[in-house]
């Protein structure tokens, strides 16, 4: 998972701010996860379940491909 | 260091085993060593031991509860246990297979009860472990 990590890449701290400056916590509530797990998830550290990555997409209303991209590390 | 409630209770359960556990197999091997071959010697020091990882375990998760907004593990707090896990049992199923290895050796019910405890005791400690080490750089 840590490998996949590296390759996906994701927007939310940009759509957090676009938000009115979210927070990580209001995030993770609406999501139904930890912060701590919201910001590993920003951070590169957690990539998460279809699920979730769905839900976060949601709140922002946004398509998920506009909050997750997948970077081939190999290119 | 900003802690979830699950990681903070990994971190509480790793103390709690490394005081009890780790104190009792401290003063068993003192035992052993001065030639105790019975069990029933080891049972009381067993029950301090059991009482000090209950007790550490109960003060520390209140303090956690107090200090934490969400108690409910979410995905990454159940892939980190599972990975965890996975990566730490093949040492109590290497104890115990020890163990029984030494019940056909006729070896002494002592000696087969601290290892199976010791493999026990190992499996935990490196779940803890690698269950920090996962919440920290990552899963």
């Amino acid at each position: 998972m840590a490998q996949s990590g590296k390759s996906i890449r994701n927007r939310i701290r940009i759509l957090r701010f676009h938000h009115d400056e979210m927070t990580q916590q209001q995030l993770a509530d609406q999501v139904g996860v930890t912060r701590q797990t919201v910001n590993a998830i920003e951070g590169g550290k957690y990539s998460p379940s279809l699920e979730v990555a769905f839900r976060i997409a949601h709140v922002f209303g946004k398509p998920i491909e506009e909050v997750f991209q997948f970077v081939d590390a190999s290119g | 260091m900003d802690m979830s409630f699950e990681e903070k209770s990994v971190w509480i359960q790793l103390a709690s085993l490394v005081v009890g556990l780790g104190g009792y197999l401290v003063v068993a091997g003192l035992m052993l060593s001065n030639g105790v071959s019975a069990l029933p010697p080891f049972v009381p020091v067993f029950a301090v031991a059991v009482v000090l990882i209950v007790a550490v375990n109960i003060a520390g998760h209140v303090v956690a509860a107090v200090t934490s907004r969400s108690h409910e593990a979410d995905e990454r707090d159940r892939l980190i246990g599972c990975r965890a896990e996975s990566g730490s049992s093949w040492i109590l199923g290497v104890g115990v297979i020890g163990a029984i290895m030494a019940l056909i050796l006729s070896v002494s019910g002592v000696w087969v009860a601290h290892l199976l405890l010791i493999s026990l005791f190992g499996s935990e400690v490196v779940k803890e472990v690698l269950q920090i080490v996962y919440y920290r750089r990552g899963v």
